[in-house]
């Protein structure tokens, strides 16, 4: 049996990688917003195991308009000469003609000029027949010169036909050469007369989308939408997976005492308990976070909204040098930075998405949370106000988030002021798919494909971390004092540098510990302190942190400096990869130290004065 | 394609399109990129083409227009450059 290639391309959004993944039955990101493919999948088909599917970025045409398309365009040009493709598969969305039929002819110029079988696939033929609407298929087949399969990614439909023409007409298919020297002006031309001739008839789809996007971008409606949209947003990520995340973390408690009391007693039981399912476990915690968030976006880009969000986020962020497309990455980031630099991937042009990498660490992830509450319970009075209806703590925790997001735009803000004019103001164009009913099953699998990502790659780099800071606090005394060890030293040794804020050696070392993961700083105090299980009920820890006399202008320093601070190894790792250089992310990290050290000393000597 | 037109002061652009109305465009500035130029003729709004404001959102935000069976946001800096046909009739 030979191997096969398959090109698969097409127009943004017109369900290319779905039809990929239907194909190949493999997890492929698919969402109902344009430009979501950024990098070549492949993938072996799923009935025909000898041909391999390459699904390439969506493109409006083969001319390109940024580097990111010409990088993409380029991979198909260098795939097509390279002399291993069996067959061009051309996805173009049936209930929008107009959009990818030129495209659709230059592909089939460039495969006819390499003696490429080319097909077009004609996707979303579910769409149309719902509505009792239909297109001629033979007289396109005919006037194109390219064989014609109608088909849907999401019933499978037509796949039948497709693999019958990958396996056996394909054998007797004769190339029409009809497109071979055509120029791009006369391929536009044709392909918008051939829509016009074959685009299904009534407007049965624009009247519906027009209702929906009357209720969704209109000025009230639009806004009540919003706010409603992104309220449920919130409270699935800090409510709804509270169960997920409790579970987990009974999980990992329950394996670790059945496991820990088998081990012999000594540095490899300490190392198990305290290193692997004290550090390693916090971490995992928040898995389903990360899983119900991809979740959620993955519903709302499939349904359709999602560009609309960014619509209406747009011109507000753009005051800060970022863009509509920054606000689902941004948003990402409130729960974790870590899908939230994943998000980022949908925005095509790499200086939006840098400006939105320098905004995303600032954002107030969920990993704050824990260090928060603790500070605030040391800071604030567990009073409520106006009969009961507004608690202290509540307000000081939504302050602090306020802050983060404001200090997340400013730094955005800065920074795209010292960009020129013409990379600042870069014009805006998004495609608004058509609304329709998300395709769950591939979501969950995205979904958990995320997750397991985010276990394997973040936590690959968390458990190295967590093993040099378990090994320095617990050597060389053989972890039976924290303040004898090595990691006590070196918070002594770094004292000096949070001095200025008032803060002692202690916080030194639970600062140092943090930047495993930020939430390590309670757990870290609390054995500083000697409260076992702070990290689970952080009130005897703020107890006696109160008692130990820290300062409110301290507390607030180092609340501030938390907020700002980029201390989260996995985010650093991330960061290097995406952005595709290291330095960025060094440099970003000791920037935002440098940052949130001035910005905290600010506010302790703000509050020493006032007090 | 694109004509050279100096400013669009003074002519219908895309931009000054009222939600509810529609236009015909009649060319596209020299001020866009040929690159800009071809990805807004690829997506329909070139010659000849009606196009629709379907939404105009307050404060600047960009608009929503419909071209064929497409919907499409634009900003100010790509509308203005679309210049329609002068017919206050449709």
């Amino acid at each position: 049996m030979t191997a096969s290639n398959l090109l698969l391309i097409g127009a943004p959004n017109s369900g290319k990688s779905a039809l990929f993944n239907k194909l190949t039955g493999l997890n492929h990101k698919v969402a109902n917003y344009p430009g979501i493919t950024v990098n070549v999948g492949s993938g072996a088909h799923a009935a025909l195991p000898s041909w391999t599917l390459w699904d390439f970025p969506g493109a409006y045409s083969l001319t390109s308009v940024s580097a990111e398309e010409a990088i993409a365009i380029d991979s198909f040009h260098a795939a097509l000469d390279g002399g291993e493709t069996s067959l061009v598969a051309i996805v173009q969305d049936a209930t929008r003609l107009d959009k990818g039929l030129t495209l659709s002819l230059q592909v089939a110029r460039e495969a006819e000029q390499r003696g490429i079988p080319t097909v077009l696939l004609l996707n979303m033929m579910d769409v149309l027949e719902s509505n009792n609407l239909s297109i001629d298929a033979q007289g396109l087949a005919q006037e194109l010169g390219v064989p014609v399969l109608p088909v849907s990614a999401r019933t499978g439909g037509g796949l039948q036909a497709l693999s019958e023409f990958m396996t056996d007409s394909i054998q007797r298919h004769v190339i029409a050469n009809r497109w071979e020297n055509a120029p791009n002006i006369m391929l536009s031309g044709t392909a918008q007369q051939l829509a016009e001739r074959f685009m299904p008839e009534g407007n049965l789809l624009v009247r519906r989308q027009t209702q929906l996007d009357n209720w969704f971008l209109g000025s009230v409606s639009g806004g009540l939408s919003f706010v409603v949209i992104m309220t449920l947003f919130f409270q699935a990520i800090f409510t709804w997976s509270a169960p997920l995340m409790d579970g987990v973390e009974a999980l990992v408690i329950a394996v670790g005492e059945s496991l820990v009391p088998a081990l012999p007693q000594g540095m490899l039981a300490d190392f198990v308990q305290d290193a692997l399912f004290g550090g390693v476990g916090a971490f995992l915690v928040f898995v389903p976070q990360v899983f119900i968030l991809t979740l959620i976006i993955g519903v709302l880009e499939d349904s359709g909204y999602l560009a609309r969000a960014a619509l209406i986020c747009h011109r507000p962020l753009s005051y800060f040098g970022l863009t509509g497309k920054s606000f689902v990455p941004l948003l990402s980031g409130v729960a974790c930075a870590i899908p939230a630099i994943y998000a980022a991937r949908t925005m095509s042009s790499m200086q939006q998405r840098l400006m939105t990498y320098l905004a995303i660490p600032l954002m107030p992830c969920s990993a704050r949370l824990p260090v928060y509450a603790l500070l605030i319970a040391v800071l604030i009075p567990d009073d409520t106000a106006l009969g009961g209806l507004i608690g202290w703590q509540g307000l000081a925790l939504s302050m602090i988030y306020f802050f983060g997001i404001s200090m997340a735009l400013l730094v955005a803000a800065v920074v795209s002021r010292m960009q020129s004019r013409e990379e600042r103001e870069q014009p805006f164009i998004l495609e608004l798919p058509p609304y329709r009913s998300p395709i769950v099953k591939p979501i969950i699998r995205t979904s958990l494909n995320r997750a397991w990502h985010f276990i394997t790659k973040a936590g690959a780099v968390i458990f190295g971390v967590t093993v040099v800071v378990w090994f320095l606090g617990y050597f060389p005394n053989g972890g039976s004092d924290l303040n004898g060890s090595w990691l006590a030293m070196l918070g002594r040794v770094i004292q000096p540098l949070f001095e200025p804020l008032g803060l002692d050696w202690r916080y030194g070392v639970a600062i140092l510990a943090s930047f495993l993961a930020r939430e390590v700083f309670v757990g870290t105090l609390g054995t500083i302190f000697g409260i076992e299980a702070a990290d689970e009920d952080v009130a005897p820890l703020a107890d006696r942190i109160t008692e130990s006399g820290l300062t409110a202008a301290s507390g607030v320093a180092l609340m501030v400096f938390f907020t700002i601070a980029l201390q989260c190894v996995s985010t650093v790792a991330l960061l290097a990869r995406e952005a595709k250089s290291s330095k960025f992310a060094v440099v970003m990290m000791g920037s935002y130290f440098l940052l949130a050290w001035i910005v905290a000393l600010l506010c302790y000597w703000l509050i020493q004065f006032l007090l | 394609m694109s004509e050279p037109a100096g400013s669009t002061a003074g002519t219908m652009t895309l931009w000054t399109l009222r939600q509810g109305r529609s236009g015909v465009v009649s060319h596209l500035t020299s001020e866009l990129s040929e690159a800009l130029a071809t990805r807004l003729t690829d997506l329909g709004f070139r010659a000849g083409q009606r196009v629709h404001c379907i939404h105009q959102p307050g404060f600047g935000a960009p608009r929503v227009y419909r071209v064929n069976g497409s919907t499409y946001s634009l900003d100010n800096q790509l509308a203005e450059q679309v210049v329609l046909i002068d017919d206050s009739t449709s």
